[in-house]
């Protein structure tokens, strides 16, 4: 095994942070979390990706950081797969403990670069009866594709319109690195609730 | 570049839902796929793509081992030979840095499509030799030069018998399992288990690219995956010479 040694690019780092300034959360608890410095070296946030929220402000994948996060792509207008996921979701939010419940972020990202502008995405966020710790996110065809890459979610829009994709629910510690990944649409729930209570005891 | 028109492309796997057509747009592909020395010129100037320097979360632990140091590709990758040993994420990060992007399956294999001397490769008896000759021949120790490769049809050299090439949207193959699990997919031909769902069941190399997209993480490097960029047609910017 080759050594590694990890510079770890500023520049992403720096863009994380101008960005979150800009996004006028300065009230969110993610903020006061967050910590500085670098990524580590198998953190997410160091992706170059640019995405928009439901409410039309630009977010940083950085701005995550410090917290513990349920992240799962869907598509809104999925009449399937993407419900299930979302109920999983909410099925891991009510099982934490209440004070693991108020630091969890979750985190639904769309394949669906057209339709799911932030505005169809607040009306799913809406129809879900998602509340605040609900983070809802649109971004270009680059971004959707790198991020997928990145959590190894398969996805094809197919003729009709709708997407086939992998069933996947990936939780991230709060530097933003996978510690756990809920595959496909059964069970798996309290172990990854655990996992997310373990979590806090990561860096 | 090269001009690839505009055309139609078959997806090797029926939807579940019937035939489909990709319509491709007219687009612009690179001539010859990226070398060992271009490839030094983007780590040079992008310091956290180099070899001793790349983010294990982007490249795995066999990025650019063939190389002799961090900006020394050395003897066993030849200056004009096809860089390989990159991750879809560099290879990603060296098109945006030229201003360019991957091309995607739809738009590669549309360029690959053609013959030597025809539009329509699967009546050129020629290329099919060579590139079943290829398919059957082991990878080289030390690639030859991208310019070793005739042109097809439409000016593209290298597209079939020199390496695999890396698109941008490889994760939309959903075949299920791996299909080789461990790096044996570097030399060995892949398995054809799709076969019930194919449009075109003769097209024996579609299903070996087919198989190697689907069996990748886009961490993944390999001593025969390389890659080439693309650029829309439309692109305000006049072609590179190259």
């Amino acid at each position: 095994m080759k050594a590694f040694l990890f510079f770890l690019a500023c520049d992403v780092a720096i863009l994380g942070f101008v960005a979150s300034p800009a996004s006028g959360n300065s009230k969110d608890a993610c903020c006061e979390a967050m910590k500085t410095g670098a990524f580590t070296p198998t953190s997410l946030y160091q992706a170059e990706v640019s995405f928009t929220d439901d409410a039309g402000k630009k977010f940083a994948v950085g701005q995550l950081r410090g917290r513990p996060v349920v992240l799962a792509m869907f598509f809104a207008s999925c009449g399937y797969a993407c419900p299930l996921i979302v109920s999983d979701m909410q099925a891991i939010q009510a099982k934490l403990p209440a004070q693991m419940r108020q630091r969890t972020v979750f985190v639904l990202v769309s394949f669906d670069s057209q339709r799911d502008t932030p505005v169809a995405l607040a009306n799913y966020r809406q129809q879900r009866g998602l509340g605040e710790s609900w983070v809802l996110l649109h971004g270009g065809t680059d971004s959707v594709r790198e991020l997928a890459a990145l959590l190894g979610v398969k996805y094809k829009q197919e003729s009709d319109g709708a997407f086939s994709h992998s069933n996947l629910i990936t939780i991230l510690n709060s530097e933003g690195e996978i510690i756990h990944q809920r595959e496909g649409l059964n069970g798996g729930l309290d172990e990854t609730a655990a996992v997310i209570v373990a979590s806090k005891n990561h860096p | 570049m090269k001009v690839i028109p505009g055309g139609v492309f078959v997806p090797l796997l029926r939807e579940p839902t019937g035939t489909s057509q990709v319509p491709v747009a007219s687009f612009l592909i690179d001539t010859y796929p990226v070398t060992n020395v271009e490839f030094l010129a983007f780590v040079t100037a992008n310091p956290k793509w180099r070899r001793s320097q790349v983010s294990s979360l982007f490249a795995d632990s066999s990025y650019l081992e063939n190389w002799s140091g961090d900006l020394d590709p050395g003897r066993r990758a030849p200056s004009n030979a096809p860089v390989v040993r990159v991750s879809w994420f560099a290879a990603r990060a060296y098109a945006r840095w030229k201003q360019k992007r991957l091309p995607s399956t739809a738009e590669w294999e549309l360029a690959a499509a053609a013959g030597y001397s025809k539009a329509n490769g699967k009546e050129d008896a020629e290329l099919n030799k060579d590139l079943y000759a290829w398919l059957a021949r082991p990878v080289p120790a030390i690639l030859p030069a991208v310019t070793s490769v005739r042109a097809n049809f439409h000016g593209v050299h290298g597209l079939h018998g020199l390496v695999w090439e890396w698109v941008d949207d490889f994760n939309t193959a959903m075949v299920t399992g791996e299909s080789r699990a461990d790096s044996g997919l570097d030399r060995n031909l892949f398995c054809g288990g799709g076969a019930v769902n194919a449009s075109d069941t003769t097209n024996y190399a579609a299903f070996a690219r087919q198989a190697l997209r689907s069996s990748l993480k886009a961490k993944n490097t390999t001593t025969s995956l390389g890659f080439r960029c693309a650029r829309d047609d439309s692109s305000p910017n006049p072609p590179p010479s190259s």
